[in-house]
C-alpha cells in the first residue's frame, strides 16, 4: 500500500512538472502573481542567474 | 518367479517364498528367519518384531517405477550405531528387478544392486573420507561420501533377498550425487557391494496415496508410558523414530529403545536462561502446505572469544515428510530443510571471502565455529545429549542460509529460509512472540523497491524533460527596447517610463531583463507588465547594482548590470511594460534596456522535481547500506559482504544473544 501511495505521489510530481512545462508555470516565480496561488520564491529570488 | 511353499522348520507353520530372488522369509508365526539353501530350508535365528512405526509404507503395497510395477514384499529394520533406526523395504518388480527402498528420517531412496566393473577396487571402509568422490561406480554423476557408519540388523518381516542374519553388524557408506543420485556401499560383503539409485518421493514411485499410520501416541504394552526416573506419564509423538526424550516432569533425559524408556542422565538447564517461546506439541501448516508438529527443542551455543552466544532450534516432524527445523535466534526465525550435499559446490576453503554455490546461487561465508548442544527438551531422532558438538559453518544469500554441520563421520548441509515472526505467529496461531532486534545473517532487505522500481519516476522525469524542451522551450524575444527615466526631482521621487506595446501568447513563461549602465552605483526598478485589454498588472522588482574596484592589486566586482526575472505565463494579450525606478545618480536620466522573452527554458522546475523524486531512492540506498553494515558486523568475515557492507567491526562477533541475557525455565 505504501509503495502504491509513493508511486502515485511520484507520478504526480512528474505530471505536475509536465503540466508546468506545457502551461508555462514557474515554480520560482518572481512576479506578484502566481499560477500556484502564491509566488513560490517571490522575495529576493529572481530566478535564473 | 519361483514360488516355494513350505513349512517353517521351527514351528511348522506355512511359509511361502513368492519371489525367486527371496533368500530369507520371516515366519509370521514364530518370527524365525528361514533361509532357502541348496540343502533345503534352515532356521537361522529369531528376529525381533518390527518396531511400531508411522511409516506410510507396508508390505503388499504396489507402486510403479520407470513404467514397471513392483510390490513391497519384505522389510528389514536397521539400527544406526549412534542411535536411530532406518527401514529397508524389499521391492519385487514385475520384470524381475530387485530394488531396495530405504526409508530414513522421512526420506526415501530407491536403489538397485550395481555390479562393480572388473578391475575396479572400491576403497575400504577405513579409507573412506567424508566428502570424497568415490571412483569406479558407474553412476550418471560423481558420488561423494555423505556418511559412513555401522548398522545392525534388528528386525525383519516378509521376504528378504539376502541371507539376513539377526543382530549382524555391518559397515556402510552413503554416497550422494547431483540430481538426487544416491548410492550405498555395503561393507558386509567382501568385496563390498554397491547399490545405486536416487532419492525419490512416494509420488514418483506411484505410492503418493500411501498414508502414515494414524494412531494415538504410543503407550507401551497398552499401559501408560512412564518416566523410569520419576514415574510421571509421558507420550511419544514418533516412537519409531525417537532415540532420546526428556521427561517433562523431572527433566531427565531418557533413552528410547523401541518405545521403551531408560534413564540416561538428569539435565541441568543453563542458569538464567529464557523459556522456549514455542511449546512442544504445537502444530502448524508451513509453506508447501505441510503440517508439522514441534516434537523437540534444543538450545545450542557457540563460544567466541570467551562469550557464549545462544540460539534455539525446534525439531519439526511430519510422518510423510520427515524432520525439519525451526531456528530461533535473536528473535529471528528460519525454516530449515536438509540439502543433498552433492548439490553444494564446496571449495573446502573456510574463512574470509569463502563462498559455496548451491542451486545456481553463491552463498558467502558468515560464521564458522563449534556449535554445542546446551540443553534439550522433547524427543529426538538421534541420541542427543548435552555437550554434543559439531563444526557449524554458515553461508548466506538472503533470504537463504546454507549451513554445513560436520562431525568426523558425517557432513550434513541444510538450507534455512528466513521467516518473519508474523509468519511464525500465523503458522502456530499464536500472538505476542518477541520481536527481533538487529539484522539476521540471512534477513532479506525489504526496501529494495524504493531504489529500483521506486526510482522509475526519476527516469520518467528525465524523459518528459527531454521531450518538453523542443515542445515548450524555444525562446522568443517579443520586446527589446531602451526606455529612459528622466532625472528625479529629488532622491526619493520615483520616475516612470513606458515601453512600446507588444503581444504575448498564452502558456509561455516570460523573462524580463533590465540592463542599465551602473558603475559603483545602483538602480531599483519595479517593472509592471500591464495588460492593456483587461488592465491587469503583474509587478516584478528588478534591482540593478554593480560595484567594481581594485584592492591589494587585485580587481574585484560584484552585482549585475543586467539582471532578469521570470514569471509564469500571463494570459495571451496586448501588453506594455511600465518601468518605475529610483537610482543613486537621481540628478541624471537613467536609460534602461528592457527585453521581454517568452518560452524560456529554465531548469528550476526540473531541479525541484528531481530533488523531490530523488529523496526516497536516496533514503532507500542509505537504508540498504546501513542494513548490510548491520548484517555483516555480526559476521566473523565482515569484509566479504561485498556491496553495502562494512568491515569496520570485523573482529566483533555478536552471533546471538549473549550469555547474560539467557534464561531457560523449560517447558
Amino acid at each position: 500500500m505504501l509503495k502504491k501511495l509513493y508511486l502515485i505521489g511520484a507520478l504526480g510530481v512528474v505530471g505536475l512538472y509536465a503540466s508546468g512545462s506545457w502551461f508555462g508555470w514557474e515554480l520560482a516565480n518572481s512576479g506578484s502573481h502566481s499560477r500556484l496561488g502564491v509566488p513560490f520564491f517571490y522575495s529576493g529570488f529572481h530566478g535564473g542567474k | 518367479m519361483s514360488v516355494l511353499q513350505a513349512n517353517c522348520p521351527s514351528c511348522g507353520g506355512p511359509i511361502e517364498f513368492k519371489a525367486g530372488s527371496t533368500i530369507v522369509v520371516v515366519c509370521p508365526y514364530c518370527r524365525s528367519a528361514v533361509a532357502r539353501t541348496d540343502r533345503g530350508l534352515a532356521d537361522i535365528g529369531k528376529v525381533a518384531e518390527i518396531a511400531d512405526s508411522e511409516s506410510p509404507l507396508r508390505l503388499g503395497l504396489k507402486g510403479t517405477y520407470k513404467d514397471t510395477r513392483f510390490e513391497l514384499t519384505g522389510r528389514a529394520q536397521m539400527r544406526h550405531e549412534l542411535g536411530g533406526y532406518w527401514d529397508e523395504w524389499y521391492a519385487t518388480f514385475s520384470n524381475g528387478w530387485v530394488g531396495w527402498l530405504a526409508e530414513a528420517q522421512g526420506r526415501f531412496y530407491l536403489t538397485f544392486y550395481q555390479p562393480t566393473p572388473a578391475g575396479v577396487t572400491l576403497p575400504s571402509f577405513e579409507e573412506l573420507q567424508l566428502g570424497q568422490t568415490v571412483e569406479g561406480i558407474q553412476a550418471p554423476t560423481p558420488l561423494m561420501v555423505q556418511e559412513r557408519g555401522h548398522g545392525t540388523t534388528v528386525a525383519a518381516d516378509g521376504e528378504i533377498p539376502y541371507k539376513l542374519t539377526p543382530g549382524e553388524r555391518f559397515g556402510y557408506a552413503d554416497l550422494a550425487g547431483k540430481n538426487n543420485a544416491f548410492a550405498t556401499i555395503d561393507y558386509s560383503m567382501s568385496p563390498p557391494w554397491v547399490f545405486l539409485g536416487s532419492q525419490v518421493t512416494l509420488d514418483e514411485i506411484g505410492l503418493g496415496d500411501a498414508k502414515p499410520v494414524q494412531r494415538e501416541a504410543r503407550r507401551t504394552s497398552g499401559e501408560a508410558l512412564r518416566c523410569p526416573n520419576c514415574g510421571g506419564p509421558m507420550d511419544l509423538v514418533a516412537p519409531d523414530k525417537a532415540e532420546r526424550v526428556t521427561c517433562p516432569n523431572c527433566n531427565s533425559l531418557l533413552d528410547v529403545n523401541q518405545g521403551n524408556l531408560s534413564f540416561f542422565k538428569a539435565l541441568v538447564p543453563p542458569a538464567n536462561a529464557p523459556a522456549f517461546v514455542a511449546p512442544i506439541g504445537a502444530e502448524g501448516v508451513f509453506p508447501g502446505d505441510v503440517k508439522f508438529k514441534i516434537i523437540g527443542a534444543v538450545v545450542r551455543s557457540v563460544l567466541i572469544e570467551g562469550v557464549h552466544y545462544y540460539w534455539h532450534e525446534y525439531l519439526l516432524y511430519n510422518p510423510m515428510v520427515g524432520f525439519r527445523w525451526l531456528v530461533h535466534s535473536d528473535n529471528h526465525w528460519n525454516f530449515v530443510e536438509p540439502v543433498n550435499p552433492a548439490e553444494v559446490e564446496d571449495s573446502h576453503f573456510y574463512g574470509k571471502g569463502a563462498t559455496v554455490r548451491y542451486n545456481g546461487e553463491n552463498y558467502k561465508n558468515f560464521q564458522d565455529a563449534d556449535a554445542v548442544v546446551e540443553y534439550v527438551t522433547g524427543e529426538f531422532y538421534w541420541r542427543v545429549e548435552q555437550g554434543e558438538t559439531v563444526r557449524a559453518t554458515d553461508y548466506v544469500n538472503p533470504p537463504r542460509m546454507l549451513s554445513r554441520e560436520a562431525t568426523k563421520d558425517e557432513v550434513n548441509w541444510s538450507l534455512g529460509t528466513y521467516m518473519p515472526v508474523e509468519d511464525v505467529e500465523r503458522i502456530f496461531g499464536i500472538t505476542g512472540l518477541p520481536r527481533p532486534w538487529g539484522v539476521a545473517p540471512n534477513q532479506p532487505f525489504t526496501g529494495k523497491f524504493y531504489y529500483t522500481w521506486g526510482a522509475l519516476p526519476l527516469l520518467l522525469l528525465l524523459v518528459v524533460a527531454i521531450f518538453m524542451v523542443p515542445l515548450t522551450g524555444i525562446t522568443k524575444t517579443v520586446l527589446n527596447q531602451q526606455v529612459v527615466l528622466p532625472p528625479m526631482p529629488n532622491a526619493g521621487a520615483e520616475q516612470t517610463a513606458s515601453s512600446q506595446p507588444f503581444d504575448l501568447t498564452g502558456n509561455k513563461n516570460v523573462r524580463i531583463t533590465a540592463s542599465a549602465n551602473v558603475n559603483n552605483s545602483w538602480a531599483d526598478l519595479d517593472v509592471d507588465l500591464y495588460n492593456e485589454q483587461n488592465q491587469e498588472v503583474e509587478s516584478i522588482n528588478i534591482p540593478i547594482e554593480y560595484y567594481a574596484g581594485v584592492e591589494d592589486g587585485e580587481s574585484w566586482s560584484e552585482g549585475d548590470k543586467a539582471p532578469d526575472a521570470t514569471i509564469s505565463a500571463p494570459g495571451a494579450g496586448h501588453y506594455t511594460l511600465q518601468v518605475h525606478g529610483t537610482w543613486e545618480q537621481w540628478q541624471q536620466p537613467m536609460p534602461v534596456q528592457v527585453k521581454v522573452e517568452q518560452g524560456v527554458n529554465r531548469g528550476v522546475n526540473f531541479c525541484c522535481a528531481f530533488l523531490l523524486l530523488a529523496i526516497v531512492p536516496l533514503l532507500g540506498f542509505f537504508r540498504k547500506f546501513s542494513f548490510e553494515s548491520a548484517r555483516w558486523k555480526d559476521s566473523m568475515f565482515g569484509s566479504s559482504s561485498g556491496s553495502g557492507s562494512s568491515d569496520d567491526d570485523s573482529d566483533d562477533m555478536s552471533m546471538d544473544s549473549p550469555v547474560e541475557d539467557y534464561n531457560i525455565t523449560g517447558d
